[in-house]
């Protein structure tokens, strides 16, 4: 059975799922009961679900991953959710320094199932801090895994899925992808929910991607097969851990490989993936592979968004000097 | 020292009790105490004490990193201590050695802390529900809150049963004070009520920074800022400590919303045995608080209410025993295997960490013989 | 006597020395455990030491004043009258540890090269490293063509196409000499460039020398022997597969292995089995030798010679390996003499090295047979009903009619073949 819902339906559809099938799951963050979040993700939650499993918490990102942590220990199920990507840095010691080595700390006496929900990314004209992306933060933290959906049917399932496991999890939400709609098929997730995916074949070229990227990948293969190139385009869908799997025996196939991040490019998880694809299919390199990222500055006024941000030119940029090999 | 209105204070540093308005709601408590109970107090203040002592010398002989002493603040630790129930969960910071003792943990636990063999490792839930030390300063208020909420979430506060009912509580420093997270723990505690004692051991430094850098005003007073109620006790008088907290403790788990306590002491020794507190500190504001020490005042008291020599003696004999045997299984203590660097990373497995140990096993089989 | 030693201990998290300042304790006097035997100055301040033994001091080993590396033994004390054992020198952490060894090595005074910027230093003690048993095993490789692409680039400036290339790399890859090599051959078999076109109406070369001397063989041969030819296409991908293994077994170290070896062994073993093959007509009589010495056609720049590897049926995998590369090389280096052409029995030609799949071959004079090896290349080949990629050549020969027939012919082809299939055969 599917239906086709925007990411924002998909995502509070996932959480009620989660929260009906386990009552010591419970959500926590800031506007998130009675105004049900300030992208409605929430909306409704509280209602079916009363004040303690949906609590409006103090203006504390800190408080609130801290706390989240001693819930864990009680054995609760806490989802917190950071209201922008770029509030989450008040939390990140709680994130990094207590969150991701709790259970190592421990050794193993506990698990902490703790997800922080991150909604994250540009593409909405935002002012200052609403679109970040931090990602390489968490995706460099050891303990911590970080997973980001791109089409409504994986967030369905990966909110669900990151919930159910025993890890913390940094769940990042494409905001610029929260209104348009897509397939959800409710039967299954038909993947794992750290596994990447292939999600348009072709022969030239390796389009890689995660979050909002994976859209304007698709739009720039759409464009180069008119040209007569032959992209594939692939979904990375988790960051921490990354299946390099297809990744490989695409660019075994492929000879070339373009990543593609919004985040800025120097020292960012791009480069890990290039470095990683260099390594194990460098006997299948015709190109070494390219990047194509943000610039290494802070993220401009909303009005330079286009400029800064990789669109399908930036990408097939990269194309055509990958084939130029 | 920055004192509130009202210092609660039960034995003077003389070691006699007080007579007060105050002590007279309070020292019921201490006639409901069992002798036993009493001689309890002196007996963990002087091993604990002894056991530090001796874990200090361990580390100036290179069997430790680290130690972290915590001399001169027994009074207040072992009071807070016994006056937690069985069924609490208790927070510490990093120098709660007395506490640890009282709920069970084996200061062993400690010594592999601080010789590098573990971040902690020990389960609360094995341990007297005492969680992990936390070197962050400050971090483990927010875990305590969070702790606390899930207790009110599960009903298992304010049914009236102080033998059952949980509660919380945390230990932190005058220096994480000025940590914002305390302050948001506090934030937390208040607007969800939650069944939680914030005790605040005032030990006058931050390694170096005295505590008029941290605040211009009591600590204690902190607490009605954020609506919760405090009260300033004599950290150095056991017996405070144990009637102030009981009471605290028990309102909280009565439902009756977070309590904060600051018990004024001192920290006698340097903040580790990295610090050299000559540099900072002078010889005057030291032999002020060593006349006001916990155990030597408490001994007096014990004393005056006829306890005889041989039960100081045996406890003497007691602490060094303790610490022949904690020196002889330092000692003893071996190298931790390699795997440990790749255990328990995550709960669920994960593809990286199974790959780079792999790795590291045959790197480690690739070496014959000696370097 | 039990002598144990205190060395000097990390007293504050990451301090390598410290300074000796007071000892409160002298040889002969009696000491407590965690008595205070002497205080030191570090970096961040001045710390009592408390003695880790009881017993009798016996030295002190530094002196007051003398700053003394962390690790180093400071004093020595007799316990063997104490209840406690001696402790280890045992130091917390592995810092410490480290610092005992390089403390063992100080007496050495081993400087190191000197050679770093300024600022950075090398502070004596030059490290060693641990010593390693096992080689690194080169990663497993792709399917397809295999070169690094510096090798790609020089293949691409050479003008090599790196599909025909014969890697000789470990891990199957093709290196930098396979491209030059192949170039070089290139040079004699293909033509790289179109040159001018000439100014002269003709150009004439006498006929002398060697081209006078291949002439006249190749003439005797072709016009009195009746040549037949006979093919056949064969999965070689078992061929390549013991390739690449004795390429990487320590037995064949040193020595080049290559497709070419197989196909000699194979040779060597058809012959047992066809020995007609392996004879000499003459007109009273056929003679038939009963050993093999094998001649492999070299091309070089003046033309093409046939030296060959007397009785190659005596020979291991590895003498003949060794031998095959001994002859490449002096013919390459021009040095191969009359007596090395000499006697050949059969002859192998290699027309794969320069990506030629195969050819009609002339006999080399006075022998009945020539084994043409062509270029081994990834092919379509059906296993199981299935199309796969499989190593494929053509397995072919030239011979005379007048000793054998296409039956002889036939069997002794199919012979070839079959270890170039399956090379375990040769182990009959």
């Amino acid at each position: 059975m599917t239906e086709t819902w925007t990411m924002t339906k998909a995502l509070n559809e996932g959480l009620r799922r989660s929260m009906r099938d386990d009552e010591r799951v419970l959500l926590m963050g800031e506007d998130i009961g009675r105004l049900g979040g300030v992208f409605r993700v929430t909306e409704g939650l509280q209602a079916e679900f009363g004040e303690q499993r949906v609590m409006d918490t103090p203006l504390a990102e800190s408080g609130i991953v801290g706390s989240a942590i001693g819930l864990a220990m009680r054995g609760w199920r806490p989802v917190c959710e950071i209201q922008f990507d770029g509030f989450v840095y008040p939390a990140f010691d709680q994130i990094t320094s207590q969150l991701a080595k709790q259970t190592y700390r421990h050794a193993g006496s506990q698990s902490f199932p703790v997800v922080i929900r991150i909604p994250y990314g540009g593409h909405i004209g935002a002012v200052e801090h609403h679109q970040e992306s931090p990602e390489t933060y968490f995706a460099h933290t050891p303990g911590l895994r970080v997973i980001s959906p791109a089409t409504p049917h994986d967030a369905y399932w990966m909110i669900q899925e990151a919930i159910a496991g025993n890890d913390p999890v940094i769940f990042l939400e494409p905001k610029s992808r929260y209104w348009p709609r897509g397939e959800v098929d409710l039967a299954a997730s038909g993947i794992g929910v750290h596994a990447s995916r292939i999600v348009r074949r072709g022969t030239d070229v390796t389009l890689i991607g995660h979050g909002a990227m994976v859209a304007t990948l698709l739009a720039a293969a759409e464009i180069a097969e008119q040209e007569g190139t032959s992209a594939e385009v692939v979904d990375l869908r988790s960051l921490s851990p990354i299946d390099y799997g297809p990744l490989i025996e695409s660019v075994r196939r492929t000879g070339r490989a373009v990543v593609a991040q919004e985040a800025p490019q120097h020292v960012s998880v791009g480069s890990e993936i290039a470095a990683t694809i260099a390594e194990r299919a460098f006997y299948s390199l015709q190109a070494p592979v390219l990047r194509v990222s943000g610039f290494d500055t802070p993220f401009p006024p909303a009005k330079l968004e286009g400029v800064y941000l990789p669109d399908a030119d930036r990408v097939l940029e990269a194309v055509d000097r990958a084939l130029a090999y | 020292m920055a004192t509130a209105s009202e210092t609660i204070c039960l034995l003077s540093p003389e070691g006699v009790l007080v007579e007060s308005e105050m002590t007279e709601r309070l020292l019921p408590l201490i006639e409901a105490l069992p002798e036993e109970r009493l001689l309890d107090f002196h007996r963990q203040m002087a091993v604990t004490r002894r056991l530090d002592v001796e874990a200090s010398h361990l580390q100036r002989q290179g069997q430790l990193a680290l130690w972290i002493p915590s001399i001169g603040q027994e009074g207040a630790q072992v009071g807070s201590g016994y006056a937690a129930r069985q069924q609490d969960h208790i927070f510490p910071a990093y120098r709660e050695h007395a506490v640890a003792r009282i709920r069970g943990v084996d200061l062993m636990r400690l010594i592999e802390l601080l010789r590098g063999l573990d971040h902690g490792g020990w389960d609360p839930a094995a341990h007297g529900n005492f969680h992990l030390y936390t070197l962050v300063i400050g971090s483990q208020t927010l875990h305590a809150t969070g702790y606390a909420m899930g207790i009110g979430l599960d009903g298992a506060s304010g049914t009236g049963d102080p033998e059952r009912d949980e509660a919380v509580m945390v230990y932190f420093g005058d220096g994480a004070t000025s940590q914002g997270d305390v302050s948001e723990a506090l934030v937390f505690a208040a607007s969800y009520q939650t069944p939680q004692v914030f005790f605040l051991q005032n030990n006058h430094w931050a390694i170096s920074v005295p505590v008029s850098r941290q605040s211009r005003t009591p600590l204690v007073r902190r607490a009605s800022g954020f609506g919760i109620p405090g009260l300033q006790i004599d950290g150095n008088d056991v017996l405070a400590a144990y009637a102030v907290t009981r009471v605290a403790l028990d309102d909280a788990r009565a439902g009756k919303g977070p309590r904060f306590i600051e018990a004024l002491t001192y920290r006698i020794g340097a903040h580790t045995t990295s610090d050299d507190p000559s540099k900072y500190r002078d010889e005057a504001e030291l032999a002020y608080w060593q006349a006001r020490d916990p155990i030597a005042r408490y001994e007096t008291y014990l004393r005056g209410r006829g306890v005889a020599d041989a039960f100081f003696a045996e406890v003497a004999e007691e602490g060094e025993a303790l610490a022949a045997d904690m020196r002889r299984r330092t000692l003893a203590l071996g190298p931790p295997p390699q795997s440990k660097v790749f255990a328990h990373v995550y709960t669920d497995p994960h593809p990286l960490i199974a790959e780079q140990q792999t790795w590291l096993e045959h790197y480690e089989r690739s070496f014959g013989g000696e370097a | 006597m039990t002598i144990a030693r205190f060395p000097l201990p990390d007293v504050g998290e990451g301090l390598t020395e410290a300074e000796i300042v007071s000892w409160r304790v002298a040889p002969g006097d009696r000491v407590e455990l965690n008595q205070a035997i002497c205080e030191i100055e570090t970096a961040k301040s001045l710390v009592e030491l408390p003695s880790p033994f009881a017993g009798i001091v016996v030295e002190l080993l530094a002196a007051e004043g003398d700053t003394v590396d962390v690790g180093a033994p400071i004093i020595a004390v007799d316990t063997e009258e104490a209840s406690e054992a001696p402790a280890e020198p045992s130091p917390a952490d592995v810092a410490a540890e480290t610092a005992t060894d390089a403390a063992a090595t100080v007496a050495e005074e081993d400087e190191g090269s000197g050679a770093v910027l300024v600022g950075y230093g090398t502070t004596g003690n030059v490290q060693s490293r641990r010593h390693r048993l096992a080689r690194a095993v080169p990663a497993t490789a792709a399917a397809s063509v295999i070169a690094k692409p510096p090798i790609r680039n020089l293949a691409r400036e050479l003008g090599v196409d790196l599909a025909v290339v014969m890697p000789t790399g470990l891990a199957g890859e093709i290196l930098r000499e396979d491209v030059i090599r192949h170039a070089e051959q290139a040079k004699v078999f293909h033509n790289l460039e179109t040159p001018e076109a000439p100014v002269d109406r003709e150009e004439r070369i006498p006929v002398k020398g060697m081209r006078k001397a291949i002439a006249t063989a190749m003439v005797r041969s072709k016009f009195t022997a009746p040549h037949v030819s006979e093919f056949t296409e064969v999965n070689a991908t078992r061929t390549m597969e013991l390739v690449k293994r004795l390429k990487a077994s320590p037995d064949f170290a040193g020595v080049r292995v290559s497709p070419l070896l197989i196909m000699a062994k194979a040779v060597i073993w058809a012959i047992r089995r066809n020995p007609m093959v392996n004879s000499t007509w003459t007109d009273e009589e056929i003679i038939v030798h009963h050993y093999v010495n094998l001649g492999i056609a070299a091309a070089t720049p003046r033309g093409l010679i046939v030296p060959n590897i007397k009785d190659a049926q005596d020979l291991s995998m590895r003498e003949l390996a060794e031998a095959l590369e001994q002859l490449t090389l002096t013919a390459r280096e021009g040095r191969t003499t009359p007596q090395d052409m000499q006697g050949g029995t059969v002859t192998i030609t290699n027309v794969g090295s320069f990506g030629v799949d195969t050819g009609t071959a002339i006999l080399n004079p006075g022998e009945v047979s020539i084994m043409v090896l062509g270029a081994i290349r990834q092919k379509p080949w059906v296993v199981d009903g299935e199309v796969r990629p499989a190593y494929v050549t053509t397995v072919s020969g030239a011979f005379d009619h007048r000793v054998v027939d296409g039956d002889v012919i036939s069997r002794f082809i199919s012979d070839v073949a079959s270890v170039i299939e399956e090379p375990a055969l040769l182990l009959d």
